[in-house]
Order: structure tokens, then C-alpha cells, then sequence
């Protein structure tokens, strides 16, 4: 893990892989099987929930579980920012459009513009939701070395996606590699100093460029020396995920019936009460 | 960006599943007309490594505007068309859900408005490469801005039907709202199609092969390059 990633605000797959492979924890230790069922149950949680106390608890145990896997929480914080925008992008404006009680406003070119208690509240909401997804999602991601998430793609996605998923999750780390590698000797050559946005847009067209030609004399090479070596459509796994112990199906249980008590009171009786 | 990624939570459970259903539709006819289950070592090499470069080119930062990434996914489509573009769409949206770009449970909203990109960045191309003869970077800025103006448009419509979970607007008034945000994106869009417009030139000085025209000359064992081969 030497190279440095380009953007602060979005997640680098060479980081994310680098802490599920030499970090060691709870988390880490878990059955990968068991993460990617809790992964699916989060997800689940977050479209069923509608309660904003039971998002927070939501949110603050995917927080807590990404603490116990000893993941950094600055890094966590800084790459936020894209579900954040995502988030604000789509609901900025029912900040000010949602029927409510009016909390603040403000006249623009004669009509009224009000910040309404509904509306900071959806997007709260949805603030909420969108962060415990993404939190658990890294965490596990985070906590899951390479070839445990290649045995389980390899037996949930169907053909041929399962192919294209295992062979551009090994080739992003080169490809980055390879970018980052452009970038930096364009900078050392004081590249970055250029000004105007022409020049620029031209500049990065040609790396991007440059970057699918290489990909794709890559992708031909590849293919040559996967037929070479008899490739028959399916790759072979050379590691085991082991079985899950009772402790992972009691865990799962767990979370399986306060889903369940959730959905319930969503689509049928609020047993909850909130 | 150039279009909107929507996170998890944002739809309810039932619009979830329709656009996982619509989809698996997509990919499905994609599939088909890719051979099934027969599709070449060669195309699923090309497939990975486009999804391989548009995951790492969306990490660069373009330092115009205050900083911009990019998409590519018009892009993907010259390159590899329609059905392979489809299926790279669907890996960088898993590739997406798992660092926060965008949903696990919008996958399928976010790979059907991927999908239109795909598929309109490849017909556009070549409706005016060949038939209005236009050059390298006029069609490929026409392909890119007119897939992502659809697709903004796309995202609108997804929205203005799903609904936003917990919103009490309509689907007029969610409509009026998404809109600001898609000429937005619209205006986005146009920027990326000047950036796939230049990209789509540079590809077409070195390797005319990629975007579909004339191969290079390769040389063959005989010594005498196969364009020259064939005059003599």
C-alpha cells in the first residue's frame, strides 16, 4: 500500500482492500458469508425503517460495528461526502417544497421561500439512511480479504457477470496503478501548473484516453493467455470460505426477527408504537 | 458529476424491486444478444477492463469548474456497444454501491439510467459518424451530451414515479423539483461531452480500431504489414 489515493472524498478500492487484508480484528475474524447476509439485512433495515429514532440506532450501530473492526473513523468521515452530495443533490430543493411547519424564510423575486420542519426532517432521514448503508458496506468491505469476496461473487452472480466482476476487480488496482502513474509524471512535469479549462479538458482526455488503449491491448493479451490456459468460463477458486458456526446463524437469527418485527409494523401493525 | 446516483433509502421497497425487475430485463437482453452463455474470452476481457478504467478514471479529480468527475459511460458505449456496455454498467454500479456511489438498493434504478447512457452513447455515435458524417469530436460530444440529457431526464421520470420515501409531494410537484436538478445535470453533461469528444479524437489518432474504423496495420509474419500485403 504505497500509493497515495487521488481524492480525499472518494473511497480508494487499493485502501479498502489494503485494511481487509493486513488488519486484524472481531470483524475481520467473522465468517465473510455471515457480513454479506448482515450487509444485505442493513440494506433492508434502510428501506423498511421510516422512524427517524430508529434510523439514528440504525446509523449508530453500523458506526459501531465499523469501530469495532479498528477501521479509522477520519477516513470514514471524509469519504461521506459523496453519498452526502448524492443525498443533497436529490432532496435540497423538498427542503423548501415540503408541506410543514415553517422554521425559517426568506422572499425571493416575490415569492415566499420557507425551510419546513418536514422537510429538514426527510432529508435527515435520508441523510440517515444513506450513511448506515454506506458505513456497513465499507466496513465490510474493509474487514473481507480478496479472495473471500471472489468465492462469494463467483457463487451469487450469475454468469457472465461473475467473470467480468472478478477479472475488473483484479485489473482496477493495475489500472489505478497506472492512471496514478500518468498523473504523477505529468505533475513532475509541471502539468499541473496549466491553465484554462481547454488546455485542461485535453489534457485529462488524453490520459483517459491513453488509459483505454492501454486497457484494451491489456484486455487482448488477457484473452489470448486465458484461452491458452483453457478458460472454460469459470475461474477456478483455490480457497475455501469455511462454514459458519452456530455463534454467525444465532447473530443472523437475531437480526433476521428484528427485521422482521420491522417490516411487520411497516406494512401491516405498528407494533413499535413510535 | 453528470448525473445523479441515488442512495440506498431513497425509494420504497416496492419501487426497489420494479427497477430491479426492469433492470434484469436489460441485462437480459444483453445477455441474449450476446450468445448467452458463449460469449468470447476477448469480450469479457475488453468488458472488465473498460469497467476497470471507468472505476479508476471516476476517482481522478478534472480541476475545471472547482473539480468534476467524470462518468464514462457514453464512452463505454462506443467502445464495446450496447449489450457488453450494459453489463460494464451493472459491475461499476456493484463496484459503486460498495464504496457509497450509489445504492446497493439502486442498483437496478442506477443501471437502467446507465444503461440509456450506454446505449444511446453507441447509436448516437454512429447515427453521426456514419450517416451525417460528422468528425471524431463533434459525434462523440453529440453522443455523450445527448445520452446524458436523456438520461438526466431518465432519472427525473425514475424519481417522479418511485416517489421519495417519507415525502408527502406528488408526482407533479417531485417532477418540478427534479427538474432543477436535472438541468444541472443536463449542463454537467454537456461538459463531459466535450471531454468524451476529445477523448473520442485522441483515440481516433492512435487506435481508429477502438471506435470502429479503419484497423491499424499490423505486421504479419511475413514482415510486410497486412495493408500493404494486400496492394502488393
Amino acid at each position: 500500500m504505497s500509493r497515495k489515493s487521488y481524492s480525499k472524498h472518494i473511497p480508494d478500492f487499493r485502501l479498502v482492500t489494503h485494511y481487509a487484508e493486513s488488519r486484524t480484528s472481531l470483524i475481520h475474524r467473522m465468517n465473510p458469508w455471515t457480513k454479506m447476509v448482515l450487509l444485505l439485512f442493513v440494506i433492508l433495515f434502510v428501506v423498511i425503517i421510516q422512524d427517524s429514532y430508529l434510523l439514528a440506532i440504525l446509523l449508530v450501530a453500523t458506526v459501531a460495528f465499523y469501530v469495532t473492526a479498528r477501521l479509522p473513523l477520519t477516513l470514514l468521515l471524509g469519504w461521506y461526502s459523496l453519498p452526502v452530495f448524492f443525498v443533497l443533490t436529490l432532496s435540497v430543493l423538498f427542503v423548501f417544497s415540503e408541506p410543514g411547519r415553517q422554521l425559517a424564510g426568506f422572499e425571493l423575486l416575490g415569492a415566499r421561500i420557507a425551510l419546513t420542519e418536514s422537510g429538514v426532517l426527510l432529508v435527515v432521514n435520508l441523510l440517515m439512511r444513506a450513511l448506515a448503508a454506506v458505513t456497513f458496506s465499507l466496513a465490510v468491505f474493509m474487514t473481507t480479504r480478496y479472495t473471500n469476496i471472489a468465492v462469494i461473487a463467483s457463487k451469487i452472480l450469475p454468469k457472465p457477470l461473475d467473470s467480468i466482476f472478478l477479472l475488473s476487480y483484479r485489473f482496477t488496482f493495475e489500472t489505478s496503478d497506472e492512471i496514478a502513474d500518468v498523473l504523477d509524471a505529468m505533475r513532475s512535469r509541471s502539468g499541473g501548473l496549466v491553465k484554462g479549462v481547454s488546455r485542461q479538458t485535453k489534457m485529462f482526455a488524453s490520459i483517459i484516453g491513453l488509459a483505454f488503449v492501454h486497457a484494451f491491448e491489456r484486455a487482448e493479451r488477457i484473452a489470448k493467455a486465458m484461452e491458452a490456459r483453457g478458460f472454460n468460463g469459470a475461474f477456478p477458486m483455490t480457497e475455501e470460505i469455511p462454514r459458519m458456526r452456530y455463534l454467525d446463524y444465532a447473530l443472523i437469527a437475531l437480526v433476521a426477527t428484528a427485521l422482521a418485527i420491522v417490516a411487520y409494523s411497516r406494512y401491516f401493525n405498528n407494533l413499535i408504537g413510535w | 458529476m453528470a448525473h445523479v446516483h441515488l442512495e440506498d433509502g431513497a425509494f420504497t421497497l416496492f419501487w426497489v424491486l420494479v427497477w430491479f425487475a426492469v433492470a434484469a430485463s436489460i441485462i437480459s437482453i444483453a445477455w441474449y444478444r450476446l450468445g448467452r452463455d458463449q460469449i468470447p474470452t476477448r469480450k469479457l476481457a475488453i468488458a472488465s477492463m473498460c469497467v476497470a478504467v471507468g472505476f479508476a478514471a471516476f476517482q481522478i479529480e478534472i480541476p475545471v469548474f472547482g473539480g468534476i468527475h467524470l462518468n464514462l459511460t457514453p464512452l463505454m458505449g462506443i467502445l464495446v456497444g450496447p449489450a457488453l456496455g450494459s453489463f460494464c454498467v451493472l459491475t461499476i454500479n456493484i463496484f459503486s454501491a460498495a464504496i457509497g456511489h450509489g445504492g446497493w438498493s439502486m442498483i437496478g434504478a442506477n443501471t437502467l439510467v446507465n444503461s440509456v447512457e450506454v446505449f444511446l452513447g453507441y447509436y448516437v455515435y454512429l447515427f453521426l459518424r456514419r450517416y451525417v458524417k460528422l468528425g471524431r469530436f463533434y459525434s462523440g460530444f453529440g453522443a455523450a451530451s445527448t445520452a446524458l440529457t436523456v438520461s438526466a431526464l431518465i432519472a427525473v421520470a425514475i424519481v417522479s414515479i418511485s416517489l421519495i420515501q417519507g415525502s408527502t409531494q406528488t408526482r407533479a410537484q417531485t417532477m418540478a423539483n427534479m427538474t432543477v436538478l436535472a438541468i444541472g445535470n443536463i449542463i454537467m453533461g454537456v461538459f463531459e461531452g466535450i471531454v468524451t469528444g476529445y477523448i473520442v479524437s485522441f483515440l481516433g489518432r492512435v487506435r481508429p480500431d477502438l471506435i470502429g474504423e479503419s484497423a491499424p496495420a499490423t505486421v504479419p509474419s511475413s514482415g510486410i504489414p497486412t495493408e500493404a500485403a494486400a496492394d502488393v
